[in-house]
């Protein structure tokens, strides 16, 4: 399935996308953003230690106050510290569907594309298969066959998501297959290897970059929506998702501490992903109109 | 063995009903917060007729003939069904745990030749159709019954209608029924004739649409053959309203529309004889998927007229309040368990000593639980039988706390004296493994630790902090709680029967499983649950002395022998005691009637309700 | 033409009897029973026994999945275990729902996304166009429940101007008549899903924007606005189309979260609930609708995309 971008010839290489995103005023302001959340997450723990697996719940539900600064949950828990706890699951959560998915994704969209011909169209079966059964349906047959902890659900999440980049590969090494480079390569006796390696790969990082950004952002949705389903890993795990659908019983009832940090902190995360993904996209969507 | 269980699989989906979609009624509340139950208050007068709408959460019937089959345990049939056919013997009267002697269909049981015989008195009452109800209703029932009993969802082998030596009925009104053993009148009507409708044989006993209606049913083919044709109409939702055998009724209500997505709604039987008439013109039931949807509803607060507020919404009650609703709390009559497997591969040998299990209670901390996690709204869990919510049989030992009140030193005690290590927050290990009085028991390894997984049904907050809570407590002794949590139906399709003589590795890999509760009939019997071969053991506890205890309950009379077992149980823990959180109904303040709710029946009973003018 | 429609249809059954397969295989992998799972925890060995030789779970698998094919070549898809109806009857009263509710949303998307998208391309990395971008990627990354309970927090609890829940009706006119109570489900379903389209729509119509051609266009004088209008918007509408097309079995699978949020029982609540409730008919006939819906969405989507592009051709796909 071709997309709007990809049609139209693109040279040169992933190189420019760093120069790019240095220019783009919106993919600085996500960059930073994300920065600021690894550090919240992964370093924050160490200026603020909070007890997260000890559940105390004659401290539960108190107002934000110099003890708590969020002030604390159903459970007891510090909300800030467990900010930063979940942020963390979260991340990594999000880091981890998105590399397992790009590394299977490319591998299997570039060998389908390079190969062709049988091999190609029974991969690509395979993909439409999985893609024509409802995502969360697979989601849902899939997390109720495992214990739901983050591990599983980082599996389970990227063995739904690798197929659009499979595809987005595919049609990228298709394309450039074509091109006069890679025949030019192919006619003076270039190697396959050596034409995957140093014209293919290059020429596609592109597209992966963009896709796995934006991986990133909806595998933490992903995440929320199981929690609100009540498919989530169960306490003392958090990640904000399941903060969110949780704090969302208090939508009403004034404790704004459980519902609003949350909502905040997740949004904001996925919105600064999205942005670095779109300053990618952007950045290589314009260099098709330098002619 | 008998499994009452079975036979109240019906009660208890009408008090989970309760709880899930609307809440019960009951006594004084075991609740420190400040929502009452409501109480019947002072009386004004209503007008005649209104609509009340009620929301009903996840519950949507799908069968409408009395008797299910078995492949049919939707379980929120008997709401449907109650307030067109009500039982002979109606449990619940407001909040009393007591037989209603207004909405029965009997006007005196008498027993005798040592309980072994009863004769039912009926009252005169009639069909919507002006027909009268009399004893031959009662033999088309017992014949239906008798001739298809494995295919009826009630069914307890050993039970109704497998303990009848024979039915005869005198004259119209009287019915004499001969059983094969003595029983405790108290077990027999509250638990067992609480649950056989009266069937009208004079528009029934038929097997086509076109057939003459006859005495096909006393036959043994014939009945089958009027069993089938009614299963099969009864399963037709698209025609529940419309369809003519569904028409005659001998309860407050009659069916008038019904959707296949589970919209129903009810209106007055013009002829019903009982002495509390439907006030209102119409009861509208509509569906919710999800309390979220349905709280939403009650906030909005112009569609809906009852409804139930979650636990983790109580601090909304004023807020409702202020938009022109009252809210009730009702003890739920049943029992909150987490229920331990005895022949589990892994932890089977730990759970089976009962110092095990008396260290995990101790260290449930369910007086904070209640207070915090349910808002004081629930009760306590002291033991198998709840406070308030069934009424007299709470015994001495439960009222006073149990016995096995929070108490972590109690637990680190208990496992050192078995040759345990106990290190608090760590991993506690056997020392001293053997089967002498101060080691560890058998089965059980050196250096082994106490670790079990707790699986929960997920998607209700307040589920997840009671297990992280209990999670956390138990550690304080060392106990590793690993938390599982999955929708309920997925936790029950893996969570198989386990016993002495088959735990296969395929159902038998769960450690503990935490169900939400078991609800009780009116008489809260423990069959079922804790003996030997109870439907509902999935666990495997078998202890003679318990099935002892049990029998002389349902054999034999006297609130002695229920306390003798009752006691046994709370300190044996077949299951571990957990809190029963209690029902929140919402309903218009203007709408007088509703409280004090009865919480074994179905249907609510509106036609006790009216708008105040 | 004729040989590359042939084999993409070739493809499509290969890829429906794929979905079968694979549904067939994950659904039986489920731990657990789906008699236990519908009969609950007291269910007896006697009743599961008679439960599965009701239902043929006692065969081989191999077996049952020959009945089922054999079945769906009848056009039947079976009965449902918990809700007792069968799952055709159950399909045709859930799709219409949510045909109304995403359909409905889907115009909506696209109404407020392509002027958006265009807006954005012409005044790319300006003010505007930073702010339209910010804000739909906002939107996009709400997650939907959370979303749509500010709405009804909102608009139906504070203000008390909209229902919060969907209309209650079961047929397409009445759920039409009664539009107060639309409002909040398609305004949450449609403001989640404008950012997609806006961005998609904004980067084809930067990519018509570049055109060579447009240059003389207006070297000739045309108007601005009608250069848009006329050259712009019709270059830059093909992807959207595609995409449009290519999203229409989501239609079919419904949209759970606002399903069950608005309390609007359609597909996805259908799906949800059958696979936490191991109802096996109904997950695998709504599976197989979705599936053929999916396949021939991206048919016609190809087919009518190599039509109209001539630089798409008729490879090995």
């Amino acid at each position: 399935m071709p997309e709007a971008g990809e049609l139209a010839e693109r040279r040169g290489s992933g190189r420019l996308v760093v120069s790019a995103l240095a220019h783009n005023k919106m993919a600085i302001a996500g960059l930073c953003l994300v920065a600021l959340m690894v550090l919240f997450c992964f370093v924050g723990p160490l200026l603020y230690p909070t007890n997260q697996v000890t559940v105390r719940l004659d401290l539960s539900e108190l107002p934000p106050s110099g003890a708590h600064p969020l002030g604390t949950d159903a459970s007891g828990y510090d909300v800030l510290g467990r900010l930063m706890e979940g942020g963390r699951s979260s991340l990594e959560l999000g880091f981890a569907v998105a590399v397992a998915t790009t590394v299977i994704g490319t591998l299997y969209g570039a060998f389908a594309g390079f190969i062709g011909g049988v091999v190609d169209a029974l991969m690509m079966r395979v993909i439409d298969t999985f893609l024509a059964i409802p995502g969360l349906v697979l989601l849902l047959i899939l997390v109720s066959m495992f214990t739901p902890n983050l591990l599983m659900i980082i599996v389970l999440l990227s063995l739904l998501s690798w197929l659009g980049v499979a595809r987005l590969v595919r049609g990228e090494v298709l394309s450039l297959r074509t091109r006069e480079f890679v025949q030019a390569a192919r006619m003076m006796g270039g190697s396959r290897r050596r034409i995957v390696l140093r014209h293919l790969v290059p020429n596609a990082i592109g597209v992966v970059l963009v896709s796995g950004t934006f991986t990133i952002a909806d595998a933490i949705l992903a995440m929320s929506t199981l929690s609100f389903l009540g498919l989530g890993i169960p306490p003392p795990h958090a990640d904000w998702g399941t903060m969110l659908s949780d704090g969302l019983n208090y939508l009403f009832d004034g404790y704004w501490w459980l519902v609003y940090p949350p909502a905040v902190i997740l949004i904001v995360t996925v919105v600064a992903f999205n942005l670095i993904g779109d300053a990618i996209h952007d950045s290589l969507d314009a260099r098709l109109q330098r002619p | 063995m008998r499994k009452i269980r079975q036979l109240t699989l019906t009660t208890a989906m009408v008090a989970l009903t309760m709880a899930v979609a609307a809440g019960c009624s009951g006594g004084g509340g075991s609740g420190s917060g400040a929502i009452g139950n409501g109480g019947a208050g002072s009386k004004k007068p209503v007008k005649a007729g209104g609509t009340v709408t009620i929301a009903e959460v996840g519950a949507t019937p799908n069968f409408v003939f009395p008797l299910e089959p078995v492949t049919n345990t939707d379980g929120w049939n008997v709401n449907l069904t109650q307030p067109l056919w009500p039982a002979l013997v109606y449990a619940g009267d407001g909040s009393q745990s007591v037989v209603n002697p207004d909405e029965s269909l009997f006007s005196n049981i008498t027993w005798a030749n040592g309980d072994k015989q009863l004769t039912i008195d009926l009252k005169h009452w009639n069909w919507s159709d002006g027909q009268p109800i009399t004893s031959r209703d009662f033999t088309f029932v017992y014949n239906l019954i008798k001739a298809n009993a494995s295919n009826w969802s009630n069914y307890v082998q050993g039970l109704f209608p497998d303990d009848v030596a024979g039915v005869s009925t005198p004259d119209a009104n009287t019915v004499v029924i001969n059983l094969t053993r003595s029983y405790n009148p108290t077990f027999y009507e509250d638990d067992v004739l609480s649950n056989i409708p009266l069937l009208p044989q004079h528009a029934w006993d038929k097997s086509s649409d076109a057939g003459p209606v006859g005495n096909l049913d006393e036959t043994s083919a014939g009945a089958k053959a009027v069993y089938a044709y009614l299963q099969k109409e009864g399963g037709d939702m698209a025609t529940f309203a419309t369809n003519p055998l569904w028409q005659v009724v001998d309860g407050p209500w009659k069916l008038s529309e019904f959707r296949t997505d589970g919209y129903y709604s009810y209106v007055p039987n013009k002829q019903y004889s009982g002495p509390d008439k439907p006030v209102l013109a119409k009861v509208v039931d509509t569906p919710f998927t999800t309390d979220t949807a349905e709280l939403n509803a009650l906030r909005a607060g112009d569609t809906l007229d009852i409804g139930q507020l979650p636990l983790n919404d109580v601090k909304q009650a004023s807020a409702l309040e202020q938009n022109g609703y009252s809210v009730a709390n009702i003890p739920v009559p049943g029992v909150a368990m987490i229920q331990p497997n005895f022949y589990n591969a892994q932890v089977g040998p730990e759970i089976q000593q009962l110092y095990v299990r008396q260290a995990l209670e101790y260290l449930i901390n369910r007086q904070q639980i209640v207070s915090k996690v349910y808002s004081g709204y629930a009760d306590p869990g002291n033991g198998p039988v709840p406070l308030t919510a069934t009424g007299p049989w709470a015994s001495p030992l439960e009222k006073s706390g149990g016995p096995y009140p929070y108490s972590p030193s109690k637990a680190t005690a208990l496992l050192q004296a078995h040759g345990w290590k106990v290190v608090p927050n760590g991993t506690t290990t056997c020392q001293s493994p053997g089967t002498g009085a101060n080691q560890c028991g058998a089965g059980i390894t050196a250096g082994e630790g106490l670790t079990f997984q707790l699986a929960y049904s997920s998607g209700q907050a307040s589920m997840d902090e009671q297990n992280a809570a209990i999670k956390s407590s138990e550690a304080q002794a060392g106990i590793t709680i690993n938390l599982h949590s999955e929708p309920f139906n997925s936790l029950i399709a893996t969570v198989g029967a386990c016993s002495a003589s088959s735990h296969p590795a395929a159902t038998c890999g769960w450690q503990l499983a935490d169900f939400g509760y078991d609800p009780y009939p009116l008489y809260p019997a423990g069959d079922g649950f804790f003996n030997s071969t109870g439907s509902n053991n999935q666990g495997g506890y078998a202890d003679p002395k318990m099935d002892q205890l049990i029998n002389a309950t349902e054999y034999g009379s006297g609130t002695s022998a229920f306390f003798a077992y009752e006691d046994y149980a709370a300190q044996q823990l077949p299951w571990l005691w957990l809190p029963n959180q209690n029902g929140l109904l919402v309903y218009r303040s203007n709408l007088q009637g509703v409280t004090p709710l009865n919480p074994f029946s179905g249907g609510l009973n509106p036609e006790m309700w009216g708008f105040t003018s | 033409m004729t040989a590359y429609l042939v084999r993409r249809i070739g493809q499509a059954i290969t890829v429906v009897i794929g979905v079968m397969v694979l549904t067939f295989i994950l659904v039986h992998l489920e731990p657990g029973s789906a008699a236990r799972a519908t009969l609950g925890t007291r269910a007896t060995a006697s009743r599961i026994a008679i439960f599965d030789n009701v239902n043929g779970l006692n065969q081989p698998l191999v077996e049952q999945f020959w009945t089922y094919v054999k079945q769906v070549c009848q056009g039947n898809f079976g009965t449902s275990y918990s809700l007792q109806q069968p799952v055709s009857t159950l399909i045709a009263q859930r799709l219409p729902k949510d045909a109304v509710l995403l359909g409905l949303s889907t115009v909506l998307a696209l109404a407020i996304a392509v002027p958006l998208g265009i807006y954005q391309a012409v005044r790319r990395n300006g003010v505007g166009d930073n702010i339209a971008t910010v804000a739909a990627f906002v939107l996009y990354s709400m997650p939907d429940f959370f979303f749509a309970l500010l709405l009804i927090a909102v608009f139906s609890v504070q203000l008390h101007l909209l229902p919060p829940l969907a209309p209650r009706a079961t047929t397409v006119a009445g759920i039409l008549a009664d539009p107060r109570a639309l409002v909040l489900p398609v305004v949450t379903l449609t403001l989640v899903s404008v950012s997609g389209y806006s961005r998609y729509m904004r980067s084809s119509a930067i990519d018509a924007l570049a055109q060579e051609y447009l240059r003389v266009v207006r070297a000739k004088g045309l108007p601005e606005r009608l250069v848009l209008m006329r050259h712009v918007l019709r270059n830059s509408i093909l992807p959207i189309v595609t995409i449009v097309g290519l999203s229409a079995p989501s239609i079919v699978a419904g949209a759970v979260i606002a399903e069950e949020v608005f309390n609007y029982p359609g597909m996805g609540l259908l799906f949800f609930q059958a696979a936490t409730s191991h109802d096996y008919p109904i997950l695998l006939g709504s599976t197989l609708v979705v599936g053929i819906a999916t396949v021939v969405g991206n048919l016609a989507a190809d087919t009518a995309y190599s039509l109209l592009d001539p630089r798409i051709r008729y490879v090995s796909t």
